[in-house]
This record gives structure tokens, sequence and C-alpha cells, in this order.
């Protein structure tokens, strides 16, 4: 705590007590015994503001004194970083004093860790694109700060991104889902009408990261990042496990488990929509690892392989890189009877008893 | 008995009234007192006896709190300028770091409420701040209130070892959220899959067994049919109806009347709000004995739609530019979020060059 200056002048220091932090002032004439009237703590950037506007109410918390000290504590905890200013409004001009909230342990600034689909080719109604940051990130910034530019022609495609009311981010909010305006993607809806699909088929985009995108504590991205996809034809069909390559390793071994897709997948659907399962349907532990393209997935076993039998689960939510799953093509063509209707949402279980490996008896 | 003693009278009568209303808002919908652990602020909407639903986009909960009935008051009008700059000063951040959520008004006490999420990351702090008729800013304190809360979804294949301990990269947002008919209606959109779940939840909570799941499909597109997450929607007419704005833009109604839990409903798109824009927020309102809708859309002009002409419009079979039922443009700019102030009022938040953020109320004869 602040000792009290002698020389008339407040001393604003931070004290923590039973776990809150409180902002102390020392040297205040106190009325009373009580905190003077007109006393009021404010981000330091909002003082002149304040004093054109009466209105403007002071952060929400409470003065206490105790001794010849002052404690404010907020309702909300204070801001590491921000600068805080005690105003006091008497008779004369307000007097103002600032502190500033020790910024806590800086780490580095926010980087691109990876832009997801790595595929180098992405179909023309390509639905989502993923980018993974290396610490949380500040919301509100994606629809400024990532671009789309067409390489042959270097012209920036305009409105390529959904912008809804929220941004779709995971819990931590370092991974941000792009969704390219479904409105523009889906025949015979009044956007794709009017402006066409998104990305243009036969040409290169680059997806750039610009570094406008800050991270959680203000700072701009370590450096911009970007990743290029040639566009080709549109998918619309159902995902179909059974057209999957499976290779079983031999009952015995503990090498992964490899299933080869006929298209690449959903990078973020692959960590968990799809899974191995034992006899009795629990899930086997271990690892997945989801190759580069998204077209590889491998399941690396806690344990050797027994003889099974075992199960490939998929989960019918599971998409392809436009959006189609097991059980719904992203836009349904009402005259394609193979496309029609959509089929019952249950997983799709695959399973397959294991032989030893050749030379060896069981 | 003079006018000044019948007003007194009056007022007593409501005081009680609010009082009883609170206390059964706790005790009749299951709700116990403590400090709910809600991790990010969202959509707001009001329920029976006051109770406030909020969600809780991070958390995939909405809770239900009880922040009492208030008292009854006229509605006031409300004019509020540089609300970002008033919410930053109060609690006390840059107002780079104050993202408003969403805005109700409490029927019956006519107070408004805002969610706001201070700060963003791990640092990120839900706050629900109230405005009373003076236009002072109050927190909601969520240390020790009455509460009920349920789980907006849980992840299909989530439960698996592999992912224990570890915290899941899915999440549902709730991207809008009303209560009509003892019902709780949830429109969500996950950051990974692609559906239209629309979810259901009678209220009081009475566990999951209470969620109901509905994939939601418009069939109208021609020769298409599309699922899409809903962005906004509101429920009118307390017959079922609901009008909601899509992901992929159109307008589209449908009834939720005897549909079973896991169905499919199938909408009728009513109208195509054109490219370039997105529906951000949806309100209906009674003006001269006929339902409107208002439409604030991120680009487009604030959109007038009378009922009338929904239910009217032959469903749209191929979609074009600008077509449907009739709209109006209205001369409000700027507007994100809207909510009835009373019967006679609503309240908009606008974002304008000169007075920033702010919320301006409109009596439902202008508009």
């Amino acid at each position: 705590m602040p000792s009290r200056p002698s020389d008339g002048s407040v001393v604003l220091g931070w004290v923590r007590k039973r776990g809150v932090d409180r902002l102390s002032i020392a040297g205040l004439a106190l009325d009373g015994g009580k905190p003077p009237r007109g006393l009021a703590v404010l981000p330091a950037d909002l003082v002149q503001h304040a004093l054109k506007t009466p209105a403007l109410q002071p952060l929400g918390g409470r003065f206490t004194a105790s001794g010849d000290h002052v404690a404010f504590t907020p309702r909300l905890p204070f801001v590491a970083g921000l600068t805080y200013a005690v105003m006091l409004r008497g008779e004369g001009e307000p007097q103002v004093w600032k502190i500033e909230r020790p910024r806590a342990a800086a780490g580095a600034p926010a980087e691109v860790v990876a832009i997801h689909p790595t595929a180098p080719e992405v179909p023309l109604n390509l639905l989502k694109i993923y980018v993974q940051f290396s610490a949380p990130m500040r919301e509100g910034d994606a629809a400024e700060a990532v671009e789309v530019r067409r390489l042959d022609t270097g012209e920036l495609l305009e409105d390529v991104f959904f912008q809804g009311r929220y941004e779709l981010w995971d819990p931590e909010r370092r991974r941000l889902t792009l969704l390219l305006d479904p409105g523009r993607i889906k025949r015979g809806l009044g956007p794709h009408e009017a402006m066409g699909y998104p990305l243009v088929e036969g040409t290169t985009v680059e997806v750039r990261v610009t570094d406008r995108f800050r991270d959680a504590e203000g700072r701009p991205l370590a450096a911009p990042a970007s990743r290029r996809y040639r566009v080709a034809a549109p998918i619309r069909e159902h995902v179909d496990p059974v057209r999957w390559r499976q290779l079983w390793p031999a009952a015995g071994a503990s090498d992964p488990l490899e299933v080869r897709f006929d298209r690449p997948l959903d990078h973020a659907m692959l960590q968990h929509a799809v899974r191995v399962t034992d006899a009795d349907g629990a899930p086997l532990p271990g690892r997945v690892e989801v190759a580069p393209e998204e077209t590889v997935w491998r399941f690396h076993p806690e344990n050797p392989w027994g003889a099974g039998p075992y199960s490939l689960v998929v989960e019918p939510m599971l998409e392809d890189l436009a959006g189609n799953s097991p059980i719904r093509v992203f836009d349904r063509d009402l005259e394609r009877p193979e496309d029609a209707p959509p089929r019952p949402a249950a997983p799709i279980v695959m399973s397959r008893a294991l032989a030893p490996a050749a030379g060896k008896v069981a | 008995m003079d006018r000044r003693e019948l007003m007194t009278a009056g007022v007593a009568v409501a005081v009680t009234a609010t009082v009883a209303s609170a206390a059964k808002a706790a005790a009749s919908y299951g709700m116990t007192k403590g400090a709910p652990d809600i991790k990010s602020v969202g959509p707001l909407a009001f329920g029976p006896a006051g109770v406030l639903f909020v969600a809780d986009p991070v958390g995939a909960k909405v809770f239900a709190l009880d922040v009492g009935a208030g008292r009854a008051m006229a509605a006031q009008p409300v004019s509020i300028d540089k609300l970002d700059m008033r919410l930053a000063a109060f609690l006390g951040a840059a107002p780079a770091d104050i993202a408003v959520r969403d805005v109700a008004v409490q029927p019956g006490s006519n107070i408004v409420f805002i969610s706001v999420m201070r700060g963003s990351g791990a640092a990120a702090v839900p706050a629900l701040v109230k405005i009373d008729a003076k236009g002072e800013l109050s927190q909601v304190a969520l240390t020790n209130i009455a509460f009920a809360q349920t789980t907006v979804e849980k992840a299909p294949g989530l439960d698996d070892k592999r992912t224990a301990g570890r915290q899941p990269l899915r999440s549902v947002t709730v991207t809008d959220l009303a209560y009509t008919d003892g019902t709780v209606l949830i429109a969500g959109a996950s950051n990974e899959e692609f559906t239209s779940a629309f979810r259901r939840v009678a209220f009081p909570f009475n566990g999951a067994a209470q969620l109901n799941s509905l994939e939601i499909f418009h069939v109208s597109h021609g020769r298409f049919e599309t699922a899409s997450p809903i962005t906004s929607f509101v429920p009118y007419g307390g017959a079922g109806s609901v009008l909601a704005a899509y992901t992929c833009t159109p307008l589209v109604q449908f009834s939720l009347t005897g549909a079973a839990a896991g169905s499919q409903v199938k909408g009728k798109s009513v109208a195509d709000l054109g490219p370039g824009s997105t529906p951000t927020d949806m309100l209906h309102f009674r003006q001269g004995g006929e339902d409107y809708f208002l439409v604030a859309n991120s680009r487009h002009p604030l959109m007038k739609v009378a009922r009338r002409d929904i239910d009217k419009q032959e469903a749209l079979i191929k979609q074009a530019d600008h077509v449907g039922a009739a709209r109006k443009e209205l001369p409000q700019a700027g507007v994100s979020r809207l909510a009835n102030l009373g019967d006679g009022h609503v309240l908009m938040m606008q974002q304008d060059p000169a007075a920033g953020l702010s919320l301006r109320s409109y009596a439902v004869e202008t508009l």
C-alpha cells in the first residue's frame, strides 16, 4: 500500500486483498472519515470525454476509507495494460491522477499456426476455411482482416465470406471458422443468381490473413499468413465411407490404421467424427493423425491390435470441403434421385476382424 | 378517492404483485440461488415473471436468471448516445474492448438490459447491464442470483476418451433466442458442421430430455433444397409460427405446431432480401391492429414487412434479387439490434457517425 505523502500530493497504487485487486488512493482529504464526494475512477482515455459529458458514469464499484487511505474495488476486474484515472470533481477544476495497470507477462504476439484446408485444390463450392492461431484472438476483426485475391488478375474478391451476427470461434478463441457465403454457393438463391460463386473455377486464389487481425491483448499478428488454392469443379455428392480404402494392420501389430478418402474432408471434424471402437463398441484409446491435404486419416492405437472385431465409426455430421456429408448433399438437386432424400442421421459403422500377420501362428 | 390516492393505491398493488411474482419465479421455475457459471453472454430474451434468458455461446448453455420482475412502469422514450463509450467507462475498458451482444427490454418494467463482452480471449468478461428510465446504468450481479440452466447441445462423438480432459474445439454459437408459450426457442450455428438445428426447450428447464432438435429445410428454391443455420428469428401469433432469416439470406416462414422432435419442418421462403447483406435482428410488432415485422440488415436498410403479405405470399419458386413479400425501407440507419419497448415503441441500437453507438426508441405509429 502506498504511504501517505507528506507534501499533500496524491499517490495511487495497486493492492490485493482476499484475492481481489483494488486501487489504493493515498493523500486525499477525507470527508469526515469517508471517501470524498465527487471521486470517480475511469479509463484514462475517457477522462476528457467524461469532463464534457456529465452523464458518463464512471467505473462501477465501491470506495472504502480505512485510516487515511481510500480504496476502490471495481465490479469487474481491472484490465491489464490499461491506464486508469482517479478523478476528483469538487468546487474548482477537476483533479486527475493516473496509474497504469501492469501488463500480464507478455508472450509473443499471436501468429497463424495453420490455415485449413491444406489441400492444394478446392472445389468451386468450398464452404469453410479454418484459421488456427497460436494465442487467443480478439473478436470482430475477421471481416476486415481476411482477404481473398485472384492471382491471375490480382483482383481482390469481394463478399467472399458470410458475415453473421457473431463470428464462429472455438471456446478459447484460437480457431476461427470462416464460411464462404452460402447464399452465393447455393444454386437458385438470390445472392447466387446476382453475384455467382464466391470463387472462380479454374483460377488460383490466395487467402491471406493480414496483420489487421488483433490478438486478445490488442496486438497485431506477428506476421501475415497466406495459402493458395486452385479452384476446381464443384462437388455435390454424399460423403460415402464405403468408398474409402481401409488399411488395417495385422493382429498383434502396433501400426496405425490408415484410411484413405476419395476426396479431402473437413480437417476439424476429422479430429472427432471418425473413431475406432472395440468389440463392445467402446472407443479405442489412441491418437488421431490427419495427414496433410486431408485425404488420409490414421489412428495410432495405444496398445497393439487384437483380433477384434473392431469398427470404424463415422459420425453422420462429417463433411467434405463443400459441406456434403454422409446424410446430405449440400445443395440438393431435386431432379437427381440419387441425392434424395436426406439419409437417417445415424453413425456409419464398418466392422473388421483382424487376421494375425502372415507367418505367425495363432 | 382522489386521483392522487388512486395512483398511490395502484403503485402499492403493483409492488405487491412484483414481489410475489419474483418469489414465484425462483420457486416455481426450478431456480436455485448462487453464482451461475456464465462464460460469455450473447442473445437475450424475456420469459414469464420477468425471467431473463441469456445465451452463453462459449459455454453452449442458456441461463434463466431471476433479475426481478421490476416495478411496472410505462415505457419512457429512450435516447442514449455513445453507448459504447458509456459502457467502456462504466465497465472499465477501452471502447474497442466493448462488444454489445444483444439488447432486450423487460416487459412491464420497461428496463433495458444489454449483454456485453468486455475484452476478448482469456481476459474476456461477460456483463449484463441494466439501463433504467433515467438512463442510469447498473450491473446485474451474477454472484448471488436465482438461476436455472440448460445445455444447448452436447457435441456428438466427443464422449470419447481421446478428447477427455482436452477442451473441445467444436462449439455451438447461439445465434438467436426467444421465449413463447412455455418454450425457449434456440437457433445455433456450429463452428464445424453446417446444419439448420433449431431447438425447443420447455421452461422450467427439466433436463436434457426436454431438448427438441429440429432440422429445417427450405425447399422452395425451384430445383434445389438446402439446409442452413438460422441467424435470427422471431416467433409471432402465438401458434408456433416463426419468421426466420437464414445464413443464406432468404426469409422463411414456418410453423412448429405439431412438429415432432427430430422431424424436419419444411418452411416457406417468403422473401429474398438480396445479396451482400445479412439480417442481424428481427422483431414483431403491432400497428393499427395488424402484425408487422422489422428486419435489420448488415448492409441493406431497415425493412418493414406486413404479416398479411407474408401470409399471402406464395412459396418462392425461383429466387431472384429482391423478390417476395412486399417490404418498406425505413429511414433509421445503422440498425443492428431491435427490441420491443412495451407495445407502443421499438428500441433500436444504431451506429451513427455523429452519435456513435446509440439506443433510440421510436413510437410504432411512426414506423
